[in-house]
């Protein structure tokens, strides 16, 4: 199993980081964690899939929409090493997921220790936030311009 | 040989008056209902302004909802399509990937 979190990482590198976490199997249909919840882990989806969601008022009652899913080999939960450490989204398993739970504090003192692997995944973290965040300012784009066309049209 | 060519014409002439009547049924039910005639689903949130606003037209709209799975299905339908128009966007960046066009209901 690869992860985009450890990419460039040595073998023996990678080792020590996952030693780090736990491993956890999360039931079909169970949370992973909530919107608002404390973030003191980030995860490492082994196998399986989670569903990021959040909450959409639709006919006045309130409805889990989902924004994203995320695979197996990805990384989900990253607010857990970004401030102010909590989560803005709901996450759940839509069917029978493996994840490697990686608390921020044993991360940190990983990070001090090994610092040249510390910079290898902070890269690779911020490629994933980039990349979320190129999606959704694209998403974002896109539903402007077609609110424009509408006050326009 | 003329027997098939008349059996051809007997069956073209058959199909014309079926599809006049059926015609004929259908406008006479609209015109007659007094009710307007049936939105197609796709239609139904459509014309507001943005995706939230669609929602709340749907939740406003005419007392003939769709149902509220099926909402929420084709709420999931578009995100999905927008994050694979941005997904390619974000690979391929050009003017006409940004606002290329989906499927969605939402947005047609």
């Amino acid at each position: 199993m690869t992860y985009e979190l450890l990419n460039g990482l040595t073998h023996a590198e990678i080792e020590q980081a996952l030693k780090l976490g736990t491993p956890q199997i999360i039931p079909c249909g169970t949370l992973l964690f909530r919107l608002g919840d404390p973030a003191d882990r980030l995860f490492l989806i082994t196998r399986g899939r989670i569903r990021l969601t959040a909450p959409i008022q639709v006919r006045g009652q309130e409805e889990s929409i989902l924004t994203e899913e995320i695979s197996a080999g990805q990384t989900v939960g990253w607010s857990a090493l970004i401030p102010p450490y909590v989560f803005t989204l709901t996450a759940t398993a839509p069917l029978e997921t493996e994840v490697i739970a990686l608390p921020r504090a044993a991360l940190q003192e990983y990070f001090a220790a090994n610092p040249a692997a510390g910079g290898k995944i902070a890269l690779n973290l911020a490629e994933v936030i980039g990349h979320r965040l190129h999606l959704f300012q694209t998403m974002w784009l896109r539903e402007v311009q077609r609110a424009v066309e509408a006050l326009s049209a | 040989m003329e027997m098939l060519l008349m059996g051809l014409c007997v069956s073209m002439f058959g199909l014309a008056v079926t599809a006049i009547a059926f015609k004929a049924a259908t406008r006479s039910k609209s015109t007659n209902s007094g009710a307007p005639a049936e939105v197609p689903l796709a239609k139904t949130v459509a014309p507001a302004q943005s995706i939230t606003g669609r929602v709340a037209a749907a939740s406003t709209g005419p007392p003939r909802q769709i149902p509220i799975e099926l909402l929420l299905l084709q709420i999931e339908n578009h995100v999905r399509q927008e994050q694979a128009a941005a997904e390619l966007f974000v690979e391929f960046p050009t003017h006409a990937l940004l606002h290329s066009k989906t499927t969605s209901p939402f947005v047609n």
